[in-house]
């Protein structure tokens, strides 16, 4: 059974890992093509973004989960078959997505945004629309179904998902630590993103419905509301997912323990709900938006920035301080992604504020800050689990992966200066034609992506390597099957 | 103005994360005792959390004082101006003001969701918001320098997106026609 798990395991991280730099080189010939050094078809460009956010965002959380079911197992009995369903109906769902963008020639963008997939102006036709739309669907249930097993897993071991957040500690009806912390942050993706799958489900359903019954109408402003609520709650679930990575892999290098005091529970808890209701800083700009909402957008992202900058990042700071800890791809990953996170936040912040939104909204300072926790947070965790999972499997990690590891951090973080600094002189996102003013940075940008994508490759090649032999070694040790 | 606070903030705040970093990476070889560096760690984190909340705190107080979806006091009688957008261009009711004119720009699509940004000769960013079907959205915005401004479609909307520009000419006021 272990061998099967580790086998999933390595295959879930496996094809996220391709399907990341592979989008990693979409990326990259964007960027060219706005910088103008290479010619790309607008109709191209839209398809290859749409391409993008989708299966950026979908192999980062695919492959986060697959952290959070490996560690969650040692503490809640969780079903290896919804694993593997987990696995299939992803992929199907992939497929036909992948499908709907390069042979339907489906570009919405991952937004879909309402009525858009019915009204393509001639790009794409109904087929690709509901593929695109399906397929979603299909992705949107394989998570579904694996958080539910957690949720289930999680009330039986302690009761319910209340006690899984640590409530008895925080009220003072329990003393001492509360679950561990893998326990405590699985408990609030389950929910966060039981609320995220459903909000996206529902508004697919509707918009699927509108492409085949136009008379049937959505109201664009909660079409809008839900594919927000959708996109940002499960989004961000990445990151809280794979920090799941950082409580385990940090204490085994350090010798330091973790532990669920009670600050760290709070701050899990506003977690959970600020992340559920601050999706309206995506719609700051929509002006018609109840005012409470907006300004709850502002003033609760602001808050969110908290349980991270005061109790997250400052546990792996005090944790790594002083510890003797040693230093391999694996650590230095996991304590980068920190970096990356709280980093990220900032920018994020500030474009949460509604006045700097009104001038940098859709701007290239968007993907400026979440490229930064995203690839330096949220990547970098995975990549540290990477290095983590085949520590000890016998293959000597070479120099080339620790010239690697810098080269992603310092041309990472240099992309992402570029994409802020082409928001700070207002280039649009999503734009796939630049004018001059704006291509320095794209071309700048593209030459970072060619080495991050060297660096990705490297890693890749590293985890292929390593769980392929180990996978060669296992067999010859079983002997031939008869 | 904000671009430029937000770049500054942004950088500065950034380079402060990465020296702390650096530092505890610089100081992470030799093992000591953790409670010790726990407690003093807690106590730093303390005046960290405080200092955290003032700074958000008085953010928050400064900046929710502007909110541009509000109409700014010296503008109670504006100039009205129909905005459409639709796959893939705008229809402004019209499109030449003098400078010193209080404009409500009142944008809605016909179509899909769009967005209205509104540049000026610089390509700088002035001041935007999204048009969707069935909604209007109201843009309170007074030229102060004269010049050709571009609004652009800062909401993806399909193929032409990146073509759907529309053009403001803004005149001295005394040269202007007036309302």
């Amino acid at each position: 059974m272990e061998a099967n798990v580790r086998k999933m395991v390595a295959l879930y991280m496996l094809v996220s890992g391709i399907a990341i730099l592979l989008m990693m080189v979409l990326g990259l010939l964007m960027l060219l093509a706005q910088g103008k050094m290479i010619p790309l078809g607008q109709d191209t460009f839209y398809e290859m973004m749409t391409a993008h956010g989708t299966f950026m965002i979908g192999a980062a959380a695919f492959a986060a989960s697959a952290v959070m079911w490996y560690f969650l197992r040692q503490y809640v009995r969780l079903s290896f078959p919804i694993f593997v369903t987990h696995f299939v109906l992803f992929l199907t769902g992939a497929v036909m997505t992948a499908i709907s963008i390069f042979v339907f020639r489906f570009a919405g963008a991952w937004t879909f945004l309402y009525p858009l997939p019915a009204m393509s102006a001639g790009m794409w036709g109904k087929t690709g629309a509901s593929l695109y739309l399906i397929g979603m669907l299909l992705i949107g249930v394989s998570f579904l179904l694996l958080y539910l097993d957690t949720s289930r897993a999680i009330i039986r071991e302690y009761g319910s998902l209340g006690h899984g957040l640590g409530w008895p500690q925080i009220l003072g009806k329990v003393k001492g630590y509360g679950p561990p912390p893998t326990v405590v942050a699985s408990t609030m993706v389950s929910i966060v993103n039981l609320v995220s799958l459903t909000a996206g489900a529902s508004v697919l359903v509707m918009s699927l419905i509108n492409l085949f019954q136009p008379s049937i109408e959505i109201d664009p402003l909660l079409a809008k509301n839900l594919i927000y609520a959708f996109g940002h709650i499960f989004a961000n679930s990445v990151i809280y997912m794979g920090v799941i990575a950082v409580y385990e892999i940090l204490p085994k290098y350090t010798n330091r323990p973790w532990k669920s005091y009670k600050i760290f529970l709070i701050a899990w808890n506003m977690s959970t709900l600020f992340t559920i209701i601050i999706y309206p800083h995506h719609l700051l700009m929509d002006f018609v938006m109840p005012k409470w909402m907006l300004i709850i957008g502002q003033v609760f992202s602001y808050l969110n920035g908290l349980p991270v900058l005061v109790v997250t990042a400052f546990g792996a700071l005090m944790i790594v301080y002083r510890s003797g800890i040693e230093w391999d791809m694996a650590s230095s990953f996991i304590f980068l992604s920190m970096f990356g996170w709280v980093a990220g936040v900032m920018p994020a912040i500030a474009d949460a504020t509604i006045v700097i939104n009104h001038v940098m909204h859709n701007t290239k300072w968007v993907p400026g800050h979440f490229h930064m926790y995203m690839g330096i947070g949220a990547v970098s965790m995975l990549f540290g689990f990477m290095y983590y999972f085949i520590r000890g499997n016998g293959r000597k990690i070479g120099y080339a992966d620790m010239v690697s590891f810098w080269v992603y951090t310092i041309f990472f973080l240099s992309l992402c200066g570029t994409f802020l600094f082409s928001g700070k002189v207002s280039a649009p996102r999503r734009w796939a034609v630049h004018v001059p003013e704006w291509i320095p940075y794209d071309r700048m940008g593209a030459m970072f992506a060619v080495a991050i994508i060297a660096a990705v490759t490297v890693f890749l090649y590293r985890f292929f390597v390593s769980v392929i032999t180990v996978q060669a070694k296992q067999n010859i040790e079983v002997g031939p099957r008869a | 103005m904000y671009q430029q606070a937000a770049w500054i903030i942004s950088v500065v705040l950034i380079l402060f994360v990465l020296f702390v970093f650096l530092y505890v990476v610089a100081h992470s070889g030799q093992r000591a005792e953790y409670e010790p560096i726990q407690k003093k760690g807690y106590r730093i984190r303390n005046v960290w959390f405080l200092a955290v909340i003032a700074a958000m705190g008085l953010a928050t107080f400064y900046t929710l004082r502007d909110l541009p979806f509000e109409r700014p006091a010296h503008a109670a009688n504006p100039t009205v101006v129909q905005v459409k957008a639709r796959q893939f261009g705008f229809v402004l009711s019209r499109n030449e003001f003098r400078v010193g004119e209080s404009i409500a720009f009142q944008v809605t699509s016909e179509d899909v969701n769009h967005g209205v940004g509104i540049y000026d000769e610089s390509m700088e960013l002035l001041a935007q918001t999204q048009a969707m079907p069935k909604y209007t959205n109201t843009i309170y915005y007074t030229f102060e320098k004269p010049g050709t401004y571009q609004v652009l479609c800062l909401e993806y909307c399909g193929i032409g997106h990146h073509v759907m520009t529309a053009t403001i000419t803004v005149v001295p006021a005394q040269e202007g026609e007036g309302k």
